[in-house]
Order: C-alpha cells, then structure tokens, then sequence
C-alpha cells in the first residue's frame, strides 16, 4: 500500500488521517448547467461524511462523480494517494468503490440472491452455482440482520423498505473501501431506517470510509464524524459533526452562511 | 407487557403456483387443445400425426428458442423470417455450386451470425430501436434472396446425408424434431443456469443497473441477435433439408408464428421475464392447433383466423387472468 506523500494542513488537536479518497477542484458541465463547480474533498477510512444541500445543489452528482457513473471535466480524483480516473461504475467497483443508488439499481425479475451477486456471480465450470450463492446470501443478510422472508423471491414481490435493504447489502458485503449511500433511508420505515443507521456505524467500524448523501437532517447526527454542505454546485462548508448544530446546518444549505 | 409474534411463511405450493403462473395456465391450455383434438378427430392422437407435428414445429422451436432471448432483452427480431429464406437460398446456390453440405452448413450458420451481428450492431451500440433495424432486416433479407435466385426454386441433389437432417429419423424419432429439442434443451439451461443467460435478463430488467455492476450490457444486448441469427440459420437448413431445395418464398410469416409462440409462452415483451419451458409450450400449442384444424377438415383459409383468435384469446387470458390470481384465492380464502 503507498502512503500519501501530500502533507496535511490540518492542524487540530487530532491529526486526521490520510484519506483515503481525495477529490481535488472537481469541475462537470451538463450542458449549459455548471453541476460542480470546483469541489474538493476528503474521504477517510473508518469516517462517515454527510453530503448536504438543497436540491440540485450538486451532491447526487458529487457522488455519481465518485461512483464512475459521471466523468468531471476537470479536477483529480487520487484513491490511497495514487490518482485514479474511472470512466465507468464498473472500474470504481473493481478499486473498491460501491455506490447504492437513489434507485437502487436492482432488477425486478431476479431473485433476492440473484441481485446480491449481480454481477459477481459465483460459478461452478460453466454454471451458476446456486447453492453456494443463496448460502452466502443468507449469511451476508445475517451480517446486516435484514431479514427477507424468501430469498428466492423475485425482488419486484418485496417492499420498498425490502428493496432498500438489499440494494445496501449488495453495496456493503463485498469488502468496500469507500460506500457510497445517495438517500438510502428516504423509503424506509421507523424500524429500518434505525437498521440502515446502525448498519452504517457497524460498516464505518470495520474500517470503510462511508459517504451518505442525504436529506435526513436527523440522520447526520446519528452517524456522521464530517458534514460537507454543497451549495449551487461548490462545497461552502465543512463542518466536524461535534462542532455544529441543526440551526447552523440549515442556514448553510439555504445560503445565509455568511460567506 | 408487549407480546411481539413474527408471520407465518406462505406455503412453498403458492410461492411456486404464482411464480410459475404463466407457464402453468399455457400447459393446461395445451393440454385443453391434445383433449379437444384428440376427441374430435380419430387420426390426431396416432403416433404418426403426433411425430409429424414435432417435425412440422421444429424450425418454429429452434428460432422462437433464440427469440425468447432476444424479447427477454425486451428486443423483437422481425427478420428471422427473410433469413430462413436467404440462408435456405444460399444453402442451395452453394450446394449447386459444387461445395458439399459437410462445409455448407458450418458456413451457413457463420453466414447467420454474421447477419445478426450486423443488427445487434445497429440495435445496441447505434441505438437504433430493434423493431426498425429488423423492419429493415426483413426486408432487404428477404429480397436478397429474391435477388440471388430470382425468384427461382433452387433444388438441392444428390445430398443424403443432408437430407437425412430434414426427412431421417433416428430411434423413431425425426432428426428435425430431435434438433430442436437439443436447441431447447440448451435454451433452457443457458436461461436459468448459466452466467449469460442472467446477463440477458438482467439487461431486459434494468439495462442501466445491469451497467452499474460492470455486467457487458452492450454486448450481450447485440449478441443475442447473433443466437438469434444462428438459430435462423438452422432452422433454414432443417427446411432447405426437409424440402430438398432452397426458395426466397420460404418461411413467410415465420416471424409472427415465432413471436406468437414466444409470447404465448409467458415471455413479457416488456423484457425481464421469460420462459424457456413457456415457449417450448408456445411453439407446440401453435403447431397442434394449425394440425388439428387440418385434421378436422376445417377450410385452410379459416385456420389462420381460428390460430390468431386463439393466439389473442390465449394472451388475454394470460394477462388478464392468470397474472393475479392469487389475489383472489386469498381474498377468498381469508
């Protein structure tokens, strides 16, 4: 593993660790609409990061940047201290990047089991192996104590908060370095919005640098050691989460932060 | 104190009635149809009819196989016809030609992977809409053809073992028919076992989900239009075989015959979900109706309107009935 040789300026009383993903003046143009408009940030392990921001301020895009499904137009994306460009999701799965999606990105008409291997089957010679996968599958929802009744139900018999709830087990249980969550509790219940939070803490305690976009306020609280606040397509805030409150959240996302 | 009950799993036999729904209601109405026909007429049941359907469907079994694939992709291939003509031309133009049917068949099934992979070409990296490129496809296929024999029946001789694949049997069984179910066979264990066949569903589902997690979405979308060109390419040789010549006229409304089985077998044209089994149902269902209605003397030019009201019906009942029907069993029963 290469160490980062850029220093750190950061100067608090606790040293923050190198990060682990480093986004650096991220530019991206939609055709006449300036998405991001020169974004750095930081990402370390074992932290999870709330991305804020009204709507359209650029933090569903910041994090399809980070995910391969936008390419910037400028700016550098650096992983472990190396600079990296991935042109697809694919390539940011294969570095270890893992996005759950808005949409969640699930196909109906494959079983549960199917769509936690999607695209990572497990085979025997030519076929799929079927008993392997459903065995795992139970043990990888075990994990995360989400409980599906049959597994071998086609996902469109589930309910959203079901639905949610795998699209994040496919995301988390394959050893992600860097998770990343867009809205993942906007469709869940009481009691599985807590499982997603408690979800996040166990993820982020293994290690993984997690990012969760959200409109939640409640949620940042719970899980969140950073809270960045995207506004108009720049990041106009940092903030560490002991260091703030929900008032002066708030005002940064409507923009009377007083830049 | 607050007591906390978990629900009872269903019972596994309505889980499998509702996951199997479609191809439970097209087996019952395939079997409706061997009752019906073997009732009213004396000849339908003799093993001889029975082998003789087999035969007739196999060239409809082979490409409605490969077309389950492209409509799970939530494609259509509207020129399987105009290729069974083109192929079943070409095969005779080379035969004539002097080149033995050991290497004209090889080459006839690269000749239609190479055709399909043209379309596939088109439809997924050009993202022109599968039913104009296929539109475009049957015709310039099928005139192809025209152009190549004009218009002529082209015979085939002195080619028994080629015409051993269209007219022999083996173990009592005619090689066509046996062919085809080889091809279904291997249809249905691409579909529910191998990594491609998740892949083709998965792109029908949710194409952009299907890129997400780094499946080829692109390439197996164009790719099951070469199957589907192959599996075009056999069947034209099965008929060129049974036939004993090649002619542009070949396979006319082949496709709709195809498309019809395909999605009388429980395959959504909205892509996802398919069925191989349904189809195999499909294709057999088509055939015992066109010979059953033959059998009970029915005029030739009412059977195609009797096979497309039952074709209508079928589907109606299908969508309409059998896709929910356990909601009303449990609204009933509860």
């Amino acid at each position: 593993m290469m160490v980062s040789d850029i220093v750190q300026e950061g100067g608090g009383a606790v040293p923050p660790s190198p990060p682990i993903l480093r986004l650096k003046g991220i530019e991206i143009t939609f055709g006449s609409n300036q998405a991001l408009r020169g974004v750095d940030l930081d990402i370390r392990a074992g932290e999870c990061l709330g991305l804020i921001g009204d709507n359209a301020a650029g933090k569903s895009t910041l994090s399809k940047v980070m995910s391969g499904t936008y390419v910037p137009d400028a700016g550098m994306i650096e992983l472990d201290g190396r600079p990296v460009r991935f042109a697809t999701p694919a390539q940011a799965r294969d570095l270890q990047i893992e996005m759950v999606y808005q949409d969640l990105s699930l196909c109906d008409h494959i079983d549960v089991v199917g769509n936690l291997f999607l695209g990572r089957e497990l085979k025997r010679g030519p076929f799929l192996d079927q008993p392997r996968m459903l065995q795992e599958a139970e043990a990888m929802l075990a994990a995360l104590e989400i409980r599906i009744p049959r597994l071998t139900a086609k996902v469109e018999k589930l309910s959203g908060g079901q639905r949610q709830a795998i699209a994040i087990a496919r995301a988390a249980s394959f050893q992600p370095k860097v998770l990343l969550m867009d809205e993942p509790t906007s469709a869940l219940a009481v009691a599985e919005v807590e499982a997603v939070l408690e979800l996040i803490n166990r993820v982020k305690a293994r290690g993984v640098a997690v990012v969760l976009v959200t409109h939640r306020m409640q949620d940042l609280f719970r899980v969140c050691d950073r809270i960045a606040v995207m506004y108009e397509g720049t990041k106009v805030a940092e903030r560490r989460t002991e260091d703030t409150n929900l008032q002066e959240l708030v005002d940064l996302i409507v923009g009377k932060g007083g830049h | 104190m607050v007591t906390y009950t978990e629900r009872q799993a269903g019972s596994k036999l309505a889980d499998f009635v509702a996951d199997h729904a479609q191809v439970l209601s097209i087996a019952l109405f395939f079997i409706a149809c061997l009752i019906f026909f073997g009732s009213t007429t004396s000849t339908f049941l003799m093993p001889g009819n029975l082998l003789n359907v087999l035969r007739q469907a196999a060239p409809i079994l082979v490409v409605a196989v490969a077309m389950t694939l492209v409509i799970t992709t939530a494609g259509i291939d509207l020129s399987v016809g105009s290729m069974v003509a083109l192929i079943n031309a070409l095969a005779a133009l080379t035969m004539a030609a002097g080149l033995g049917w050991v290497l004209t068949v090889p080459l006839m099934l690269i000749a239609g992977a190479l055709i399909g992979a043209v379309q596939g070409w088109f439809i997924s990296y050009q993202k022109i809409p599968a039913f104009i490129v296929t539109l475009a496809g049957l015709s310039i296929l099928r005139g192809a053809a025209l152009y190549l024999t004009e218009g002529y029946s082209i015979p085939i001789r002195d080619a028994a073992g080629f015409f051993w694949l269209g007219r022999g049997t083996f173990a009592g069984v005619p090689v066509p028919a046996l062919i085809s179910i080889l091809v279904a066979m291997l249809g249905f264990v691409v579909m529910a076992r191998t990594q491609y066949g998740r892949q083709v569903i998965a792109v029908g589902s949710n194409m952009e989900a299907a890129r997400r997690v780094g499946m080829p979405a692109k390439r197996v979308l164009a790719s099951v239009y070469v199957v589907s060109g192959v599996a075009s390419a056999l069947a034209a040789i099965l008929i060129a075989a049974r036939l004993g010549s090649g002619s542009s006229n070949a396979a006319q409304g082949f496709e709709l015959q195809v498309i019809a089985a395909v999605v009388l077998g429980g395959t959504s044209l909205m892509g996802g979900k398919a069925s191989m089994l349904g189809t195999v149902l499909g294709t057999m269902t088509i055939a015992v109706i066109g010979n059953g209605l033959i059998l009970m003397h029915i005029s030739p030019f009412f059977t195609q309107i009797v096979t497309g009201t039952i074709i209508l019906i079928a589907i109606w009942m299908n969508t309409r009935l059998f896709d929910r029907p356990w909601k009303l069993r449990r609204k009933s029963a509860s």
